[in-house]
């Protein structure tokens, strides 16, 4: 329905600088100079972000960062309304990706952009690539797709954990079993949930593996154990952090252990 | 026949973001595009698909005028709805502002927080708020009646003759006939 022709940016954010906007982004809320940082942890189901998060941010607290944590589907606003359409099989994908930016929107201006200018870590449970993996699995144009999140901020690390099929499935076996929105049942792959499963995790992973050069993922081997993933996370993390430390002073005067 | 705001899907969200007073223009503007999508697939290309006329009441338009006039990127709302099957007439009713806020006062029900733009803190008293906001929305209408050649209809006159003019419109687009009188007894 555009009456333009011009094309905007395609949201690669190899020339986007980290804590920018992708495209255009929210003309009433200016963002540059924000001290705040994003790191996003991506990966699909099972890979153990949660994990890795959580350890992420005791690290960062004892050192005396301000932290928050955000993740998918988390919103005050569109939580109930998500969970309601999804155990009522009503959405069809475009839909389900405009909730989903609903969702983004929301914790974007409330909690993201918000804990930026206060100079917070945010630490993302998942970011958009999520969203357009999955919605490239299912056939939603892909620069439409980054059109609607050139609203999104650039992160200044994106981890992309990164698993096998095989072990994919053993865990999420070994877990709570395979649902049907992890297993893409609503993409009619067949009704062997098993199969299912097996082609749209496949199909996730191919997606996530080619948005990894466009958007600057750090991939790092998610079949190590925990504390090996950690370790490597804190190293680059603690890099990133005394890089930008000289330059922006994210850091409270006391650790954080010894305040009241 | 399809309104506005209308699908079972988003009005939950949407009550509660205007219960609460907590949407903010992109979540407004999301929101309206999701109910958006959620009718166009169920309620506009279904009809379509079979041969019938679908009459839209407020399309994407009314997105594009409201979501800039809140301050969203232009381009980005363009771009948003661009899934959106274009219409085949697009007839907009025009209205100055003083005109609008006179029928809208004359209707004796309080506006509404986002109706009147308040979400936009311009101004605490809503009468205020809402001609700044409308003011900003007839503009942005304005540029889209070239960007997107929407018919125009003058609304300031009787529902008679705003009908006769629309009817005219729409049956040169459709290549009927209608005459006057058809729509005098109907009217009557």
């Amino acid at each position: 329905m555009s009456s333009s022709t011009s094309n905007l940016p395609d949201g690669g954010s190899g020339g986007i600088r980290a804590g920018s906007y992708y495209g255009n982004g929210i003309p009433y809320l200016p963002i540059d100079g924000y001290p705040g940082k994003i790191i996003a942890i991506e990966g699909t189901d099972g890979v153990g972000r949660s994990t890795q998060i959580r350890l992420l941010r005791e690290w960062l607290e004892v050192q005396g960062y301000g932290v928050i944590e955000t993740g998918w589907t988390r919103s005050e606003l569109m939580q109930p309304t998500i969970e309601l359409a999804k155990a009522s099989n009503t959405l069809n994908k475009l839909t389900f990706v405009l909730l989903y930016a609903t969702d983004f929107a929301d914790r974007l201006e409330k909690e993201i952009i918000p804990a930026l200018k206060a100079g917070f870590i945010v630490l993302s449970d998942r970011y958009i690539f999520t969203a357009m993996a999955r919605a490239g699995v299912r056939g939603v144009d892909r620069t439409w797709m980054r059109n609607l999140y050139g609203f999104a901020i650039a992160p200044h690390l994106v981890f992309y954990l990164k698993i096998d099929e095989k072990t994919l499935i053993r865990r999420v076996l070994q877990s709570r079993g395979m649902d049907y929105w992890e297993s893409g049942m609503d993409m009619k792959l067949g009704d062997d949930i098993y199969e299912s499963f097996r082609a749209y995790q496949r199909s996730l992973l191919r997606e996530y593996t080619s948005m990894a050069d466009e958007f600057g993922f750090r991939v790092l081997d998610a079949r190590r154990k925990i504390d090996v993933i950690q370790d490597e996370l804190r190293r680059q993390i603690g890099a990133f952090l005394a890089e930008s430390d000289t330059t922006s002073a994210l850091r409270v005067d006391e650790p954080a252990l010894t305040r009241p | 026949m399809t309104e506005w705001n209308s699908s079972a899907l988003v009005k939950a969200a949407t009550k509660t973001g205007k219960k609460k007073n907590s949407l903010t223009p992109m979540t407004f503007s999301l929101l309206h595009a999701t109910d958006f999508a959620d009718r166009l697939l169920y309620n506009v290309i279904p009809p379509l698909k079979a041969g019938m006329i679908v009459l839209a009441d407020r399309y994407a338009y009314t997105a594009f005028a409201r979501d800039a006039a809140r301050g969203v990127d232009r381009r980005w709302v363009r771009e948003l709805y661009s899934f959106a099957v274009k219409p085949d007439l697009a007839v907009y009713f025009r209205v100055p502002i003083e005109v609008s806020t006179d029928r809208l006062l004359a209707r004796r029900v309080k506006l509404k927080f986002y109706e009147a733009g308040m979400d936009m803190g311009w101004s605490t008293n809503a009468i205020e708020s809402f001609k700044v906001f409308q003011g900003k929305v007839l503009d942005e209408y304005d540029r889209l009646v070239e960007e997107f050649g929407l018919s125009v209809v003058n609304a300031v006159g009787s529902i008679t003759e705003q009908q006769r003019m629309f009817r005219k419109v729409v049956s040169q687009h459709l290549q009927i006939e209608e005459t006057d009188e058809q729509l005098d007894e109907q009217l009557a």
